[in-house]
């Protein structure tokens, strides 16, 4: 039932910055392990901007859908469609690149795992969803 | 779906922002109903139809056009 009084049902506003900049550290870790801590460094930068862009912008629906914290039962759902879409776009992706490596004459790995990951988690959602709606 | 939201909304002089803050959802998010644009979740219509205290097929309307 809808919760009366509320305003949008809310998340908290810190979570998608913070998750931005863990994921930087993590991009910076990775790259300095990997030999590129300017590459890490850079996505760093890059990741605490997104961040910063979330915390600040706090005005407009699409940030505050983004943040968590304006999130309703319309922006859930055009957030499930822009999911969908863009699982659909890698997953589209992922198809390209594989017949790509394969008519090059290679294995077509990793894109075959990736695809069938993919496939098998399409599968077990749909029977999940399904056995619980 | 066609709906009088916009009416009834007007009728109790309420702003868009007062009514998105009573059904616990955005601004927008009525914005989109009065349009047209979005069809509530039975809940929400439900809630809608309570808060302006008619029932909810008097409120929406699936047959129009």
């Amino acid at each position: 039932m809808i919760k009366q009084g509320s305003g949008p049902a809310t998340g908290s506003k810190w979570f998608m910055p913070l998750f931005s900049l863990g994921l930087g550290v993590a991009i910076l870790t990775a790259s300095w392990i990997g030999g590129h801590p300017g590459l890490g460094l850079y996505g760093l930068g890059v990741m605490a901007g997104c961040g910063l862009l979330l915390l600040a912008g706090g005005r407009s629906e699409t940030i505050r859908g983004l943040r968590g914290d304006g999130r309703d039962e319309r922006f859930a759902q055009i957030d499930l469609r822009a999911t969908a879409f863009s699982g659909l776009a890698v997953i589209v992706a992922l198809i390209v690149a594989w017949l790509v490596q394969v008519a090059s004459g290679h294995s077509g790995r990793p894109y075959d795992w990736l695809l069938a990951t993919a496939g098998l988690a399409y599968l077990l959602a749909i029977v999940l969803l399904r056995w619980r709606r | 779906m066609k709906n009088n939201v916009r009416a009834l909304r007007a009728q109790r002089n309420l702003a868009q922002g007062q009514l998105a803050d009573a059904m616990g959802v955005s601004r927008q998010t009525i914005n989109s109903i009065e349009n047209d644009r979005y069809t509530p979740s039975l809940p929400l219509a439900i809630a809608l139809a309570r808060y302006f205290g008619v029932p909810v097929e008097e409120m929406f309307d699936d047959q129009a056009r």
